[in-house]
C-alpha cells in the first residue's frame, strides 16, 4: 500500500510541479534556518563534562567593593575569580576529593632545536587539574601534588604544541626553556577541546585550551599574572607582586570535586566559617555570597549562551511556522484542485481513512524532500558562516567558528522537524479533503 | 469602493480557510519583520558608529621580552626609533592595550577624593606621538610633551599614577558636566591626582562593546615592564600592508631576547570585536528577505488558486456586465481585506514579541515606527503579489460562463 501511495504522490507532483516545488522550497528554507540556529545553539549550550555535574564546583566568594558589584548588570554574582589569599586558605582543606587553583598566563618557549622562540598560552595550575577535568594524555602524565610547592621545573604540553616543537614525537623527558628557565616535559596531552571551555571562560567562551601547563607555585616564584583578568577595587598598597598576593584583587580560579552531598555541605560550611572570620577582620563587606556552582549553573551564570542566540532560535521557529502555514495553504489549494480524482477514488470504494493516509504520505514526501534540501542548505549556510568567522580570526582556532560545524545534531533536528512539518502542514488539508462528499465532484464532471 | 467590499467580504466568509492562512502568514511576517528590522538597525548603528580613530591606516605589533637580559626601555626606544624612521610612517607609539580590541585597562577616576566610586574608566598609555598615531584631534589644551612621558611601572611601583592626562570629550563632559575640564584635577583609585591638560575629539577606547566606549583617558607613560609591549603604527594611506611586512621581518630578528607575537592591522581587532554583531546583522537580513519572499509567494499562490477555481464565476460576472477593471479591483480588495486582518493580528503579535524580547532579554522596546513601516510594507507586498493573478482573472472571457467546465 505504501509503495502505491508513494507512486500516487509522485504522479500528483507531476500534475502541479510548480506548486510542489514551492512547497518543497518553503519547507526546506524553514528547516534550513532552524537547523542552522539549533546547531549553533546546541554547540553553545553543551555541558562538556555533564557526567560530573554533581561533583565539580566552581568556588567563588564575593569580596568586592561594598559600593558596587564587579559586573554592574549582574549584582547577584560574586566575581568569577578569587583572591590569592582566599584560594590559599580554601585549598588547604581536605574535604574535596580533588581541588584546583589555577590561572592562564603567557610564556615564551625556546631552546628546542631550531624552532624560533614563541609565546604560548600557559596554565599555572595545581596537580589535580588533569584528573579533575579528565584531560586525556598522549604521552606521559601530569605531576603529583608534591611538585606544586616548591615548584618543580616540570611542564605538560598540548598535542598541538608537541607537534610544533617535536614533530609529534614522544617528547617526555626532554627539556625546553620557558621564559628562559629550564623545564622538563612530563606529559603531552591528546586532542582535548571542551566546548565551551567551562573551567576558564576568560577571553571568550570557546577558546582553545592552553598549550602548556606548569606547577602552580611558579606563579608566585616568577611573578606571573593572569593574562586576561586581574581585577582590583580596594585602594590598598599594590606596589609589588607580594602586595598583589595579599590584596583583594581577583585573578585566581578555583574548582573543587566533591563526591557527595555531605562533602558539599561540609565544604560550604568550611567556606562560610572562613568568610565569617574574615568579615570580622574587616573584609567581605558585601552580603554573604559564598558559592559552589556546578558546571551547568556556571555556564548559565556566565551567559555562555547569549541572548542573541536565544532570539535567533525564536526567530527561526517563527520563520518555520510561516513556511509551514504557507505550505498548508498550498497543499489545500493543490488537494482541492485534485479533489475530482479523490472523489473518483472515494466513489470506487476508498475509505476516508485510506484517502487521509494517502494524502498524508504525499505531504510526507514533500516534507522529506524539503528536509533533505533544508539539510543541504543548512550545511552550506554553516560552512559560509564558519568561513566568515575563520577569516576574521585569520585562521586561528578558538573563536565562535568552532560552533559552526554541521553535525549529527543538525540531522536529528532536520528529521524531527520534517516529521513535525508533515503533521503540522498535512493533517488539516488531508482531513479536510478526506471529508469532502465525493458526489459533488463527480457531478460536476 | 464601499459597494464592492460587502460582496467581497461575504464571498470571503464563505471560503475562509485560504484567507485565514494568508492572514496568519501576514501576521507572523509582520511580527518578524518589525522586530528583526529594529534589531538590524540597532546592530548597524553599533557597528558603524565612528571610532574617531584612523583605523584603516594603523597596524599593531606585539613584542614580548622573555629573558633576564631583556631591557624593556632600551628595546622600546630602539623599536620606536626604527618604526618612526620608516618612510610612510606618520607616527608610532608604544601602548599597553589595543584600541577597539575589547580588552584593556580601566581605572576608577573621580573629581573629589571622597567621591563615591561607581565604575571604571578605560585608559590607554601612549607617548607624545600617541594622538597623532590614532589620528585623533585635540579640541582644546595641549598634547603630551616628550619629557612628560613617564617611565614604565616596574614590579615594585605598580600603583604609580601620572601627573597629567588627556581626556576624550565624552569623559570630560561626564566628569565635569557643563564645565571646561581643562586644568581640572582628577583622582585615581589610590587618590593620586592628575591634571587634565587636553581634550580630544570623540574617540572610542579599547572597549567598543561597553556601555560608554567613548569615555577614555590617555596616560603619558611607557607600557609596564612586566607585560607585553604593543606598538601602534600610523601609516600613509595604502602603505599599511607593505610596512607591516617590512617591520615584521626587521623586528623578528632585531632582538634575540624577545619575540614578536604578531603584526596585524588594527581592523583585525575591530572586526573581531564586532564579529557577533555583524554576523547577527547578516543573519537577520537574510531571514527578513526570506520572510518577505515566502510571504509574497504564499499570497501569490493563493490568489492564483482563487482565480483558477473561480474562473466560472468571473466569466459570469463579466457576462453580466462587470468590466475588467472591476475584476482586478475585486481581487485587490479581497487581498486588501485579508492583509488588513493579518496586519491587525500581526500588530498584536509584533508588540507581544517586542515586549517579550524587551523583558526577557533586556532588549530595547520595539519602536512603533518599525511597526508602521512593516504594516505599509506588507500591504504593498500583498497588493503586488495579488496583482498578476488579478490581471489573469480580468483576462477571463465572458464566454466561459456558458461552458460547463
Amino acid at each position: 500500500m505504501f509503495g502505491y501511495y508513494l507512486r500516487l504522490a509522485l504522479k500528483s507532483f507531476g500534475r502541479n510541479p510548480g506548486i510542489t516545488a514551492l512547497m518543497v522550497i518553503a519547507i526546506a528554507l524553514g528547516i534550513a534556518v532552524c537547523v542552522m540556529t539549533l546547531t549553533v545553539y546546541h554547540a553553545m549550550s553543551g555541558n562538556p563534562i555533564w557526567w560530573k555535574n554533581d561533583r565539580l564546583y566552581a568556588v567563588t566568594m564575593d569580596n568586592w567593593d561594598p559600593n558596587h558589584p564587579l559586573i554592574p548588570s549582574r549584582p547577584e554574582l560574586p566575581p568569577p575569580e578569587m583572591t590569592y589569599k582566599d584560594t590559599q586558605f580554601l585549598f588547604a582543606s581536605n574535604i574535596p576529593e580533588r581541588k584546583v587553583v589555577m590561572y592562564s598566563t603567557e610564556g615564551v618557549v625556546s631552546g628546542v632545536g631550531t624552532a624560533p622562540p614563541a609565546q604560548i598560552a600557559t596554565r599555572v595550575t595545581t596537580a589535580d587539574f588533569f584528573a579533575m577535568f579528565e584531560v586525556p594524555f598522549l604521552y606521559g602524565n601530569g605531576w603529583t601534588a608534591g611538585a606544586d610547592r616548591p615548584p618543580q621545573p616540570l611542564i605538560v604540553l598540548s598535542r598541538r604544541e608537541n607537534e610544533k616543537l617535536f614533530g609529534g614525537a614522544n617528547s617526555v623527558g626532554r627539556t625546553l626553556r620557558w621564559n628562559d628557565h629550564e623545564f622538563r616535559i612530563v606529559g603531552v596531552l591528546n586532542d582535548w577541546f571542551p566546548r565551551p571551555r567551562y573551567y576558564d571562560l576568560n577571553g571568550g567562551n570557546f577558546q582553545t585550551p592552553d598549550d602548556a601547563y606548569i606547577p602552580y607555585a611558579w606563579g608566585s616564584d616568577l611573578q606571573l599574572l593572569n593574562k586576561e583578568e586581574n581585577d582590583c577595587w580596594r585602594p590598598e598598597k599594590l606596589d609589588n607582586f607580594r602586595d598583589f598576593e595579599a590584596s583583594d584583587c581577583v585573578w585566581q580560579q578555583m574548582w573543587v570535586e566533591l563526591p557527595d552531598a555531605a562533602s558539599l555541605v561540609r565544604f560550604q560550611s568550611f567556606m562560610d566559617g572562613y568568610w565569617a572570620e574574615q568579615r570580622k577582620a574587616g573584609r567581605f563587606e558585601r552580603p554573604k555570597n559564598n558559592r559552589l556552582t556546578n558546571v551547568s549553573h556556571w555556564l548559565r551564570d556566565n551567559q555562555v549562551v547569549d541572548n542573541d542566540n536565544r532570539v535567533l532560535v525564536g526567530l527561526a521557529f517563527a520563520f518555520l511556522a510561516l513556511c509551514l502555514i504557507n505550505t498548508v495553504g498550498l497543499l489545500l489549494a493543490k488537494f482541492l484542485n485534485g479533489a475530482a480524482v479523490t472523489g473518483i477514488r472515494r466513489a470506487l470504494g476508498a475509505s476516508r481513512r485510506q484517502i487521509f493516509g494517502q494524502l498524508l504520505i504525499e505531504v510526507g514526501v514533500v516534507s522529506v524532500l524539503g528536509a533533505l534540501l533544508g539539510l543541504a542548505l543548512a550545511a552550506l549556510g554553516l560552512l559560509a558562516v564558519h568561513h566568515m568567522y575563520a577569516a576574521a580570526h585569520l585562521g586561528e582556532r578558538g573563536g565562535s567558528q568552532e560552533l559552526m560545524h554541521f553535525d549529527v545534531v543538525g540531522v536529528v533536528w532536520a528529521l524531527i522537524l520534517a516529521v513535525a512539518a508533515t503533521l503540522a502542514a498535512g493533517l488539516y488539508p488531508a482531513w479536510r479533503i478526506g471529508r469532502l462528499s465525493p458526489a459533488v465532484y463527480l457531478k460536476s464532471q | 469602493m464601499s459597494l464592492d467590499i460587502r460582496p467581497t467580504l461575504s464571498a470571503l466568509l464563505r471560503n475562509r480557510t485560504g484567507a485565514v492562512l494568508v492572514a496568519a502568514q501576514v501576521a507572523i511576517a509582520l511580527a518578524v519583520l518589525a522586530n528583526a528590522a529594529y534589531l538590524i538597525v540597532q546592530r548597524i548603528e553599533k557597528i558603524h558608529r565612528p571610532t574617531g580613530i584612523d583605523e584603516q591606516n594603523i597596524f599593531v605589533i606585539e613584542s614580548a621580552g622573555f629573558t633576564a637580559r631583556f631591557h624593556q626601555r632600551a628595546s622600546v626606544r630602539e623599536d620606536l626609533a626604527y618604526l618612526r624612521g620608516l618612510s610612510g610612517v606618520i607616527a608610532a607609539t608604544a601602548t599597553n592595550s589595543i584600541p577597539l580590541s575589547d580588552s584593556g585597562d580601566s581605572d576608577s577616576l573621580v573629581t573629589r577624593p571622597d567621591a563615591r566610586r561607581s565604575g571604571y574608566i578605560n585608559d590607554l598609555e601612549i607617548d607624545e606621538q600617541g594622538l597623532e598615531t590614532l589620528g585623533v584631534r585635540l579640541i582644546s589644551g595641549r598634547n603630551f610633551r616628550h619629557e612628560e612621558i613617564q617611565p614604565p611601572r616596574t614590579r615594585s611601583d605598580v600603583s604609580r599614577f601620572v601627573p597629567v592626562i588627556i581626556v576624550s570629550r565624552e569623559l570630560g563632559e561626564y566628569l565635569f558636566p557643563q564645565q571646561n575640564p581643562l586644568g581640572k584635577q582628577v583622582f585615581d583609585a589610590f587618590n593620586h591626582t592628575a591634571t587634565i591638560i587636553g581634550v580630544v575629539d570623540p574617540i572610542m577606547g579599547t572597549f567598543p562593546g561597553s556601555e560608554h566606549p567613548d569615555r577614555v583617558f590617555f596616560v603619558p607613560r611607557m607600557p609596564d615592564e612586566f607585560i607585553v609591549v604593543r606598538y601602534l603604527v600610523h601609516t600613509r594611506p595604502g602603505q599599511r600592508d607593505a610596512l607591516m611586512r617590512l617591520a615584521e621581518s626587521h623586528l623578528a630578528t632585531s632582538n634575540a631576547d624577545r619575540v614578536i607575537n604578531f603584526v596585524r592591522p588594527l581592523t583585525y581587532f575591530k572586526n573581531l570585536s564586532y564579529l557577533s554583531a555583524s554576523s547577527m546583522e547578516i543573519y537577520l537580513l537574510t531571514v527578513t528577505a526570506l520572510v518577505i519572499a515566502v510571504t509574497s509567494l504564499g499570497i501569490f499562490a493563493l490568489a492564483t488558486f482563487n482565480v483558477s477555481t473561480r474562473t466560472k464565476q468571473i466569466g459570469t460576472r463579466r457576462a453580466v456586465g462587470a468590466r475588467r477593471r472591476d475584476i482586478v479591483r475585486y481581487f485587490l480588495i479581497e487581498n486588501g481585506l485579508i492583509t488588513s486582518v493579518g496586519v491587525l493580528a500581526g500588530c498584536a503579535l509584533a508588540l507581544a514579541a517586542g515586549y517579550w524580547l524587551s523583558v526577557r532579554y533586556a532588549l530595547p522596546r520595539l519602536d512603533l515606527y518599525y511597526l508602521v513601516g512593516g504594516v505599509l510594507a506588507l500591504w504593498a507586498i500583498g497588493q503586488l503579489a495579488a496583482w498578476q493573478p488579478a490581471r489573469r482573472a480580468a483576462a477571463v472571457p465572458p464566454s466561459v460562463a456558458t461552458r460547463t467546465v
